[in-house]
């Protein structure tokens, strides 16, 4: 019995030496918002040395990502899994921290003389670790601890500007809608955990394998988890939130929520369907085989509808560029919800080229929406007009975002719908197919009113040209040059994808 | 296959304009009047030497094409073809070994097209000189979109043929949105959202069949062989090939435009600036009607048989149609000059789709013929518009009279373009239309007939739109100069600059009605081939 | 007396009888504050779920969860009346229907 005792101990520590090996990007992240509240204590009155300590949290945490050997594994005793699949989100999630943190350095809304940016900087990184572990979690109480961790940063970080009504505002209506989706989220974990009585996502495969009870609690028991994924990735009916809260929060953390935070919604959702409900000895590439009688594919099809159907035709109405994004991303979250809705690796590759596209072009386009807003202080459609006179590389900048997030060639944003549709038609959705396309055509309806307003009005009018730092403009660069480069170069994206849908699947 | 600076002349000819817009994006706006102007007139000229090299790598381009050549389906028998692999990825879940090749070539299709679409950008940079604002702007649009619009001519690689026609729709936008007229937003992006709604549908065919074939190559997509088993447009007359099928054509035709996919063009057509108008109607339209020819018709045989009908119908509406729309422009309170011009492109183009439906030699190089020759007719109609426009600032029919006294050598050219509108012989729009209703009364009597009012109706508007503005008595207001100042327009009549424009185009047209074999040498035997392709195709289904 | 002498439905329902009245709380509540409440009875409807669960497998699993879910409201509480905080000292109110700048 001792003996037997030491070797499970022995056991223990071996797996948990190993986890931490893995682990250590993640500790890195932590380590670095421990940090970033010793920076800020110190250095009170400089604004931006905590920023540059979080720049450096992400660079060691990129470093020990590259280095870190490939690995497909349980950690810590099948809580936490290794895989490509989850590595591909963490990247996803270092380049969008580090595009948010230099996009805050020339935000003129956050980098006001009365403000702190201690916590703000600090609250970015504890909201990248949250989805760090969520990207990786195989274990219903992990994947919770994980999205509060995200979902408590941003409602702060939603409302940073406190002293402006609307972002306060956003805050409260983030937080509310958010409590009511975890509520509603962990009341479904409950149920599943009745049901089955484990919370690793593994062990309920296991036993979904053999379920044959009643369907019905089952299924919403999933469909109240799905609320807490849906409301992540702002998919309609869940979407409630997103057009206040991004309307209202300082412009780098909209851009972070539609990016990183819908990725990681994204990376929960699609593990948690791969991992729990499909049938791991008879997953061949091509088709999935679901262990439970629940419809899945039908479900996520009616979510991606409704999101494309629902987001384009509102942001129609628009008239602040920021709300109007931010239907957008609900539309595109359907669109993305497309490739889930196939149920097939390569479905899930196309949601993951997607991701990377969809970054450049939407974090762009929220960066030229700020910097705007520096300069002539709204967000409103209305006050754009010639500004692709006073500032022709915004103008071309934004235009190119907004062409490439309509979804046409020869930009980033046209080989993430490709994928997509090319997932959807090769498993014979064309109905879906052909939604999505009509929906692109929507879009540009929409995208091209900013455009417009840029470019078509104001042509004769002599205001002042917009002076922007050099190094306010190379970052623009830095996004518009992948924008076009990886619509004309692809291969390497796609072979990133490839090499990353692989997912850990416990057997 | 010749070469310049080792590049081929197709990429050469298609991505020069790249060169010209990275050098025009170089030039300095310039500080005070002087400068500001010399750099405008810099701007100009560069674009007028980059299209101008365009023009002589296409006559190039013409004198090395051998005519006996088919092309079409033929993958050996494509000229000047240059093949790369441009996206390889191998052992994709779902999508197999993905292959996109950068894949150009031209046959007796294209080789017209190229030619006219070098031509029409070369002799429209002249007209650009009537643009008065954001010029760097517009000529770098100017230079994309002629990018584009060649690149659709030479591509053989589906993927790449839709790049293209992607590519080209954002500088017609801005095009049209900022030098445009009063209401050119609306036009703009109706144009865009016409265009798109077409296309889309397209990538979902294209895609389809990509998974069907393997490759986007479109040769590889005509051969009824290559089709893998149990695939969704694999099979014949199946019900998906005839839903992709007529997607393609709602995508081309909106292009075209044929009755009832037309309505946008009337607007983007009046609101855009002369060179835009003359672009658009001398190479954009071309595009849908080409876009038939090199994919929808070889890749879906069985539909064309299965359609053919409707098709010709169609031709014939849009023909009665358009023509009775631009007669409807001598209507009081209407009027307006290139309003009519642009209703006689759908008819024009109503003839194109007529020959095409003819299936027949006569017919098919009817059609590939008026293609080319509408360009070059239209072009001139536009600009002459334009030439008046500028200077009236107004193009109501009834707002003119008398302009041949004021303006002799205008009113000659006019005239030229305008019989050669209405077909008369010894022009070249006699001989393309006269070959379309051969072709097509062997098809299809009766519709023929119908359609033939549509020169009688032709003959009308062009007439009496002639008889209004340039005969009779000149009114008050345009007795004096057209500008006072004598800055812009030191005489009345016809400058410099729009000659320049317009005589190349008139050398065509009378060259063309005199010796039509110099463009239809060109096509004869691809045209042949591609019937035969046609035919074969539809054998079954009872042609 | 077992605590298991009752039967696991009887948690269930009231649970389930919880849930709902916390949910339909936080939809028709204007008061912010009383929403965060709906919210906590929303939560701890589910640590009874969790805890009635994990009592009848025998599974300490369950009530591991409901150390999280404790932990985690009061972090929500925390954030959430600060929040409401914040929007008071703007604008006098704590009712959420007064918050309405943001429309679509």
């Amino acid at each position: 019995m001792d003996s037997l005792l030491s070797l499970f101990i022995g056991q223990y520590v071996a797996d948990l030496k190993r986890s931490l090996a893995l682990f250590a990007p993640e500790l890195v992240l932590a380590t670095a918002f421990v940090l970033l509240v010793i920076v800020d204590l110190i250095f009170q009155k400089s604004k931006y040395i905590t920023g540059v300590v979080a720049l450096l949290g992400f660079a060691v945490a990129t470093i020990f990502m590259i280095v870190s050997p490939a690995n497909t594994s349980f950690g810590f005793w099948q809580m936490y899994v290794f895989d490509p699949f989850s590595n591909f989100f963490k990247y996803i999630f270092l380049i969008s921290g580090f595009a948010v943190v230099l996009i805050s350095f020339f935000s003129n809304e956050l980098n006001k003389s009365d403000r702190t940016m201690g916590e703000y900087y600090t609250l970015i990184l504890g909201m990248t670790l949250g989805m760090f572990v969520i990207s990786s979690a195989g274990n219903l109480i992990l994947i919770y601890l994980a999205l509060e961790t995200m979902s408590l940063s941003s409602y702060v970080l939603a409302g940073y500007t406190k002293e402006i009504k609307r972002a306060s505002e956003a805050s409260l209506k983030y937080v509310i809608y958010g409590a009511l989706a975890s509520g509603l989220m962990i009341y479904g974990i409950s149920i599943l955990y009745g049901l089955t009585g484990t919370l690793s996502l593994f062990q309920i495969n296991a036993f979904l394998t053999q379920y044959q009870g009643p369907v019905f609690p089952l299924v919403v028991a999933s469909l109240l988890v799905l609320v807490g994924f849906g409301y992540k990735i702002s998919a309609v009916p869940f979407h409630f939130w997103t057009p206040d809260v991004y309307e209202g929060a300082p412009v780098a953390i909209t851009a972070y929520l539609s990016v990183a935070s819908k990725a990681a919604g994204f990376a929960v959702f699609m593990r948690f369907l791969k991992a729990g409900f499909i049938d791991p000895t008879n997953a061949s590439e091509q088709v999935w085989t679901m262990v439970s009688s629940i419809d899945w594919k039908f479900i996520v099809a009616v979510l991606s509808v409704l999101s494309m159907t629902i987001g384009n035709f509102v942001a129609l109405w628009q008239t602040n560029v920021k709300r109007m994004l931010a239907y957008s991303s609900i539309a595109h979250a359907g669109y993305m919800l497309m490739g889930v809705t196939v149920m097939t690796e390569g479905g899930y590759i196309a949601v993951m080229i997607y991701f990377f596209t969809y970054l450049l072009m939407n974090f762009g386009a929220f960066y030229v929406v700020q910097l705007i807003a520096n300069e002539i202080g709204s967000e409103e459609l209305e006050d754009y007009n010639g500004l692709g006179y006073r500032s022709p590389l915004l103008g071309t900048a934004m235009a190119i975002f907004l062409v490439s997030l309509t979804g046409l060639p020869p930009t980033a944003g046209f080989v993430g719908k490709l994928y997509i549709f090319q997932a959807v038609i090769n498993s014979n959705m064309i109905w879906l197919a052909v939604v999505g396309v009509l929906n692109s055509v929507v879009s540009l309806a929409y995208y091209a009113k900013v455009f417009r307003n840029m470019w078509l009005r104001g042509v004769d009018s002599n205001s002042a040209p917009l002076k922007y730092s050099i190094y306010a403009q190379l970052l623009v660069y830095a996004f518009v040059i992948p924008t076009l480069y990886y619509g004309i170069f692809w291969t390497p994206l796609v072979f990133w994808a490839k090499s990353s849908v692989m997912m850990f699947i416990g057997k | 296959m010749f070469t310049i600076f080792g590049i081929g002349p197709l990429t050469f000819i298609t991505f020069l304009p790249l060169l010209g817009m990275l050098i025009l994006l170089a030039i300095p706006s310039g500080k005070d009047e002087k400068t500001k102007e010399t750099s405008i007139n810099l701007l100009r000229w560069v674009t007028v030497g980059i299209t101008f090299i365009q023009l002589v790598v296409a006559l190039l381009i013409y004198a090395n094409f051998r005519t006996d050549l088919v092309g079409v389906n033929d993958p050996n028998s494509f000229q000047f073809v240059e093949k790369v692999k441009w996206i390889s990825v191998k052992g994709l879940p779902l999508f197999g070994d993905l292959n996109i090749e950068y894949f150009v070539g031209i046959d007796g299709l294209s080789a017209p097209m190229v030619l006219l679409t070098a031509l029409i950008c070369f002799v429209a940079t002249f007209s650009s000189w009537s643009i008065k604002k954001a010029h760097k702007g517009y000529f770098m649009m100017y230079l994309l979109l002629d990018l584009g619009m060649m690149g659709v001519f030479v591509a053989l690689d589906f993927f790449l043929f839709y790049v293209f026609w992607e590519l080209m729709l954002l500088p017609m936008y801005f095009l049209i949105g900022i030098w445009g007229g009063p209401r050119k937003e609306y036009a703009a992006i109706k144009f865009f959202i016409y265009t798109l709604f077409g296309s889309v549908f397209m990538l979902l065919v294209m895609i389809g069949l990509y998974f069907s074939v393997g490759s986007f190559n479109l040769l590889d997509m005509m051969n009824p062989a290559n089709f893998k088993p149990g695939e969704i447009f694999t099979g014949f007359q199946t019900t998906w090939r005839l839903v992709a099928f007529v997607a393609l054509f709602v995508g081309f035709a909106i292009k075209v435009p044929t009755v009832p996919f037309h309505t946008w063009l009337p607007d983007a057509h009046v609101e855009a600036p002369t060179p835009i108008s003359v672009i658009l109607a001398g190479i954009l339209l071309k595009m849908g009607t080409y876009g038939m020819l090199r994919v929808a018709w070889p890749i879906f045989p069985e539909a064309v048989a299965y359609f053919n009908n409707y098709i010709a119908f169609i031709g014939m509406v849009s023909i009665i149609y358009g023509a009775l729309c631009a007669l409807g422009q001598h209507k009081v309170g209407k009027r307006d000059l290139k309003k009519l011009i642009a209703y006689s492109s759908v008819s024009h183009m109503g003839y194109v789709m007529l020959g095409i439906s003819a299936l027949n030699s006569n017919g098919l190089t009817g059609a590939i013929f008026q293609m080319f020759n509408h360009g070059t007719i239209t072009a001139m109609l536009f600009m002459i518009v334009g030439v008046i426009y500028d200077r009236a600032h107004t193009r109501g029919l009834d707002e003119f009279g008398g302009l041949a006294n004021k303006m002799p050598v205008y009113t000659g050219i006019m005239a030229i373009a305008f019989f050669a509108a209405i077909g008369l012989p010894g022009l070249s729009g006699f001989i393309s239309e006269a070959l379309v209703f051969l072709g097509a009364f062997a098809t299809y009597p009766v519709l023929t007939v119908i359609s033939a009012l549509g020169v009688v109706l032709g003959a009308a508007y062009m007439l009496w739109a002639l008889q209004r503005m340039f005969f009779g008595k000149l009114p008050e207001r345009w007795s004096g100069p057209w500008d006072p100042t004598g800055k812009e327009y030191k005489h009345d009549d016809i400058n410099g600059i729009e000659l320049a424009a317009l005589v190349p185009l008139a050398i065509v047209v009378i060259f063309l009605g005199v010796f039509p074999g110099a463009v239809v040498n060109l096509m004869t035997s691809s045209v042949n081939h591609l019937i035969e392709i046609v035919k074969i195709g539809g054998q079954f289904a009872g042609m | 007396m077992l605590i298991t002498n009752i039967p696991l439905e009887f948690y269930l329902v009231l649970s389930a009888i919880l849930f709902v009245i916390g949910a339909v709380g936080v939809l028709t509540r204007r008061n912010a504050i009383i929403i965060f409440m709906s919210i906590e009875i929303m939560l701890n409807s589910v640590n009874l779920t969790f805890v009635s669960f994990s009592i009848y497998f025998g599974d300490t699993l369950g009530q591991l969860f409901v150390f999280f879910v404790m932990a985690i409201a009061a972090a929500e509480a925390a954030i959430g009346l600060a929040i409401v905080l914040a929007l008071y000292r703007l604008k006098q109110t704590v009712f959420v229907d007064e918050v309405n700048l943001l429309k679509w």
